[in-house]
Order: structure tokens, then sequence, then C-alpha cells
């Protein structure tokens, strides 16, 4: 189900691309982020997430699932 | 200083002749941006003190010695600004500790330096206080976020500066314009008074012209007294070669490798030594401060956003989205850094590495560039110096010489709590710079 679809039936809506879960996050912490300072803080938060990711991968010894 | 301080003892030198002849030069160099705040007529009135001091045979380590402030740390009855718009206006009702020891010394509290908004970035580019410019070269940055204390320094407008250290804030400004900057042990320096910005990274510090007035003021600040001599024939001195260390500027690493060298003809054992967790400093630097300095924001952030300069405001932001799981993960990796620094010493008695890759680099440029590769500069700056504030261990900058023109400073980190032997051997490439 695509995000507006589902804001149709009165679901949460999921964020789908990067963007969208910037948005989010920035929500959620309560930061009021107008559209362009979203742009402003996007490639910096996609380095943050893969650095972030790459350093979990290699302190972090997680279980098979 | 220590010179200095000496003759205003023996009154060949008097402090009010002192300050006036930094002001002299204060006002001389004011579009370096060196202060946000100018010693001014306080300045003249506790100079004429400290004379009536030095005339009644007082003595103080510092007494009549003008030492500036970074304009983060608290100074009753004068503004302090933090760098910031936000507390433009403030003035603190207390001093900070490290004030309250300068004072206690018979130290003139010299002005208040410029600094990144809220220490937070390593150009001094401050958008309110205006952007600091390096003293060897103007097109070129100070570095941060002690920036105007190290132009202070090196365009001699006072006789020594404070500053504060949470990713490289002392060393990188030293090395880029050419002075010695000292980040003691985690703790050995009260942090009271001092603004914070990453409170487990933060470390306040001196920044000065020779290594012996960084010992001194060491001395004062942290209330222990060093050993006079500290051998250093014999010493075993790790050179640090990690993939941290691979991106370094061909001239940087030729003065640090002739400092090594150096060393080696002195008597010290010199070797390559590895530490491949240090290859996390990155990241773990990043998530800790980003949660960090974004907790002492939280509310400004939220609420005033816009009174931030933007590169600050994107900062802290961006912080505000770090999830504590990530934290945690920070510090794990911190603890296994910490951990291989701590045994690298069982090993070397001190470390040798540049304190930054680059030289100064030109006002507003954002990359540095190895080969097809682009690095963000205050990324850069930062990558050599930031895993001695996680591991909390001292690290001091001493310049040594140039690399086209512009000052190259070489590290030294030390176990924790040995600043001796850190001393010691910066008091060496001191020596050798000047052979």
């Amino acid at each position: 189900m695509d995000p507006i679809t589902a804001h149709r039936h009165g679901l949460h809506t999921v964020p789908v691309t990067e963007r969208d879960r910037l948005a989010a996050a920035a929500r959620a912490a309560g930061l009021r982020l107008a559209s362009g300072d979203l742009d402003r803080l996007l490639p910096a938060w996609k380095r943050y997430i893969a650095l972030v990711e790459e350093l979990r991968a290699q302190v972090v010894a997680e279980p098979d699932a | 200083m220590t010179a200095l301080a000496r003759s205003l003892r023996a009154r060949t030198l008097s402090p009010v002749e002192l300050v006036d002849a930094y002001l002299t030069r204060i006002e001389a160099g004011r579009d370096l941006r060196a202060f946000i705040t100018e010693p001014g007529a306080t300045a003249h009135g506790q100079a004429q003190r400290a004379a009536e001091r030095l005339a009644r045979g007082e003595t103080g380590a510092l007494l009549g010695v003008p030492v500036a402030l970074k304009d983060l740390f608290s100074t009753r009855g004068m503004r302090t600004t933090v760098g910031s718009r936000i507390l433009r206006d403030w003035v603190p009702a207390v001093d900070a500790a490290v004030v309250t020891r300068l004072r206690e010394a018979g130290a003139i509290v010299f002005g208040k330096t410029n600094l990144h908004e809220f220490a937070y970035g390593v150009s001094t580019a401050n958008p309110w206080w205006g952007v600091a410019r390096n003293p060897v070269d103007p097109r070129r940055s100070p570095g941060g976020s002690s920036g105007g204390s190290a132009i202070a320094v090196v365009a001699g407008m006072c006789a020594a500066a404070i500053g504060s250290d949470t990713g490289g804030s002392i060393r990188i400004p030293a090395a880029l314009c050419g002075c010695v900057g000292l980040k003691p042990t985690r703790g050995a320096l009260p942090l009271d008074g001092a603004y914070p910005l990453g409170w487990s990274l933060d470390h306040a510090g001196p920044l000065t012209r020779t290594v012996a007035d960084a010992g001194l003021l060491f001395e004062v600040l942290s209330g222990r007294t060093l050993p006079p001599r500290v051998r250093t024939r014999g010493l075993r001195v790790g050179l640090v070669q990690s993939n941290i260390t691979r991106r370094v500027q061909l001239g940087v690493r030729a003065r640090v490798e002739a400092a090594a060298l150096g060393l080696r003809r002195a008597g010290l054992h010199v070797r390559e030594v590895t530490i491949p967790e240090l290859d996390w400093t990155v990241a773990t630097q990043l998530v800790t401060l980003r949660a960090e300095a974004s907790a002492v924001h939280a509310r400004w952030i939220r609420q005033r956003p816009k009174a931030y300069g933007p590169d600050v405001r994107a900062r802290l932001q961006l912080g505000a989205l770090v999830s504590g799981a990530d934290y945690v993960v920070a510090q794990r990796a911190r603890d296994r850094i910490r951990e291989a620094v701590r045994q690298v010493f069982e090993h070397v008695d001190v470390l040798v590495l540049p304190t930054t890759p680059i030289t100064a680099p030109v006002i507003g440029d954002r990359v540095a560039r190895w080969g097809s590769d682009e690095e963000p500069v205050d990324g850069a700056l930062v990558r050599l110096t930031s895993p001695f504030n996680l591991s909390g261990v001292p690290a001091l900058s001493v310049p040594f010489g140039a690399a086209a023109g512009l000052p190259v400073g070489v590290q030294v980190v030390g176990p924790w709590n040995d600043e001796p032997r850190v001393l010691a051997v910066g008091r060496l490439i001191e020596a050798l710079a000047g052979a």
C-alpha cells in the first residue's frame, strides 16, 4: 500500500524515501524543519546513516536471525 | 611568557607597559578578528594593581602577565558570548574555575577571544562576531574552535591564551597558526564555568608560544607541579601509521618524518605503530559529539533554530536525530579505542603523528582533495586529534616548520596523566625545529 493510500485508509503513513525518513525523524524529535531545511540536511543525514551502519557492523556482533 | 614573568618580577618591565604593547598590536591586527571582547580599560586597572603588588615584592607565577580567554569561559562581570547571538549579552556572576586559578596566580585577564559559534566547528568563521583570519596568511582559516586564541598568541596580542578542545579545538588552531597547544589529560583541568559542547569530550588547555609556557600554564591551572627535568634519551616513540594517517599532505608528512628523524638522532627509539581501532574515530566522534552537543542545546534548537548560524544549526538539528542505540554503539567503539590506546602505551612511551593532515585551508574551502577523492575539510581537520578526546590522554601540538609557507604541527601524545613526558618530548621537538 503506498503512503497516500495508507493515509486515505486512516493508517499511519510509512516513510518510503530517505527524505521521508529524515522528515519523520525530525518530527518525532520535535524539530521544525521547512522543506528547504530537509534538503540541506539530507546529504549529511545520509552520510551519518552510512557511517553508523558501518560502525555497527564492525563493533557490534549480532546473532544471525 | 616565562621570560616575561621573570622580567616583571625583576621590575625591568612593567605590567602597564606590557599591556600597552599588546593593546597596540590588538588594534593593528583588528582585521584578524581575534577578539570578541577586547581587553579595554579593565586591563589597565589590573596592570596597575599588578605593578603595585610587584613593587611590594609580592610574587605569583603569572603576576602581571596578560592571558586571553576563549569566550566560553565565564568571567565575572565581563560579557561571555560563547561566540553566539543567543548569549550576546550574558554577563556571568562568577568566574570559571580556570579563570579563578589564573587570577590567583596574578594573571591579567586579557579579553575574550573569538571562537566558532558555541565551539561547534573548526573554522572560527563566526557569523555573529566576524570571520577569524590566520595571521600567517589572512586569506586562510586559523582553524578552530579556539581560533581567536591562536591568532592572539601568534600575532603577539597577549602572552598566552586559554582554549578548549572537544575534538581538537586547541591543537588544530595551534597547528594551523603556528603556536603550541596542549590538551591535557581529561579531568586534569577543571571545566566548571566553561560552556559545554560535549560533556564527555571537553577539555580546557593553554595555547602558547613555547612548550615551557604551556607547562607553566598547565601547572597553574591543574595545581600539579611538573618535574624540573625529564630524561628523553632512550624513550620509545611510536610513529602512528594507520588508515587515519594514510591521507596526509606530502609537505606535512615530510615535516613529521623530519621530526621523527630528529628524535632518533637525539637518542630516542622511534618505530612505527599501528592502532587499527583508530579507524573508528570519525564515526565514533561524530555520533558522540552530535548527541552530546544537541543535549546541551535541546531547547534552543527546537524553539529558536534561526538564532544559530547555518552550519551549527544543521549540526545541532542532525544531533537531535541521534538515537540512543547509535550512541550506545559509539560508546562501545569508544571503549575499544580507549583500550587500544592504553595498550599501545605498554610498548611505547609517546606517540607522534601530524596534528592535522592539511595546512591552513583557504577560508570557505569545504573539501580537502586526495587524488580523485574528497574529504570535508572539517572532518579532515579533526581526524588526527579526536582520537585523544575519545581516549582522554594528553596531547600536545608543537610547531615544526612549514609546508609551502604554512605552519605544520607535530602532535605528541602520552599515556593518562603523563604530561611531563609529553612536554619533555615537545620541548625536544621545539629545539629541533629551531636547530
